[in-house]
């Protein structure tokens, strides 16, 4: 059964700076919606942002039968944004709190602008290895 | 440099998962000296290239690390939420971990700008004091100068940090006081 999976990295200009399908091979037009969903969902977060002290953020938005939830860095600088179907809302906790692991290593990285794009392959493969184990994708 | 610093700021942390360990298990740490000296370097090799250059340099330096110390020290902390929790979270706990101290004295105006004040400026400690009593005024407007140049770095790393936690700001040091005492006004902009 495929689950529709997308995670997006958005920086504090409000770009993405890092974006994963996490399912399989998908035909394009879906990919659009999520990528428009996201996109639309950053003003609902901003919302809820700034009315709660907690880095975890329930679900924010949802679009039809798709889910956005979403994880603030405590420094209020980066934006971690998961599209899914509601399936497995407990493992998308530890799953930010693993990505966003990394995402501090790129980020400490002398070499890594502060609006450049994440591009680094290890840092791909371990969010999907994470997906995979955590979210079961 | 950035390395270094950073490097010199965190506590070693623990090394798990490395099977073969002897029971003598020394931590990484680095001498504060060698971050002392690295400060004096960088200043003096900052001057040799020329004065205009140098404190802008110094600047942007201290701007990259002051925006990855940041991001680094929010880490495990609540959410900072308006721009006076950015500022207390700047004099208690970023001042702690970068200057092995807190701020004394913290002023604002209410209208965007605050005087942090640093009685004994870790970076400053090693320059003689300035006695305001007779002396030779022009000695110690060199000596005051000298000061203010170690100071870019830190007004550097303050500006990074703060822009990174969401508050565009300026900062000056304030090189009337007497080191190793030292202020910083921060403008918001």
């Amino acid at each position: 059964m495929t689950s529709a999976c997308t995670f997006v990295i958005v920086g504090q200009l409000d770009h993405p700076i890092y974006e994963a399908d996490l399912t399989g091979p998908k035909e394009q037009q879906a990919q659009y919606l999520h990528q428009f969903v996201l996109h639309a969902s950053l003003d609902a977060i901003d919302d809820i942002m700034w009315s709660t002290k907690e880095c975890h953020l329930k679900t924010t938005d949802r679009f039809n039968n798709l889910l956005v939830t979403a994880y603030v860095t405590p420094g209020n600088s980066a934006r971690f944004l998961l599209l899914h179907d509601g399936r497995n809302d407990e493992n998308i906790k530890s799953f930010f709190t693993e990505v966003y692991e990394l995402y501090l290593k790129i980020m400490l990285n002398p070499f890594h602008g502060p609006a450049s794009k994440i591009m680094n392959k290890e840092f791909d493969k371990k969010v999907r290895t994470y997906a995979r184990k955590i979210l079961g994708l | 440099m950035h390395a270094r610093m950073q490097g010199l700021s965190i506590q070693p942390q623990h090394q798990g998962g490395n099977v073969s360990q002897t029971t003598f298990n020394p931590k990484k740490r680095c001498a504060d000296v060698c971050m002392e000296l690295l400060l004096l370097e960088s200043v003096h090799l900052y001057k040799n290239r020329g004065a205009p250059a140098a404190s802008a340099a110094l600047e942007a330096i201290g701007m990259r690390v002051g925006k990855q110390l940041a991001e680094r020290y929010t880490k495990d902390r609540p959410r900072l939420g308006e721009t006076l929790e950015v500022i207390k979270f700047l004099c208690k706990d970023f001042w702690l971990l970068v200057f092995k101290k807190q701020v004394d004295n913290l002023r604002t105006n209410h209208k965007g700008v605050y005087v942090l004040t640093d009685n004994n400026f870790r970076w400053l400690s090693r320059s003689p004091p300035i006695s305001s009593a007779g002396g030779d005024p022009s000695q110690e407007e060199a000596l005051r100068e000298v000061a203010l140049q170690h100071l870019h770095l830190p007004c550097g790393i303050l500006r990074g940090a703060m822009i990174q936690l969401g508050v565009p700001c300026t900062v000056e040091a304030d090189h009337k006081l007497s080191p190793p005492a030292c202020a910083f006004t921060i403008r918001l902009s």
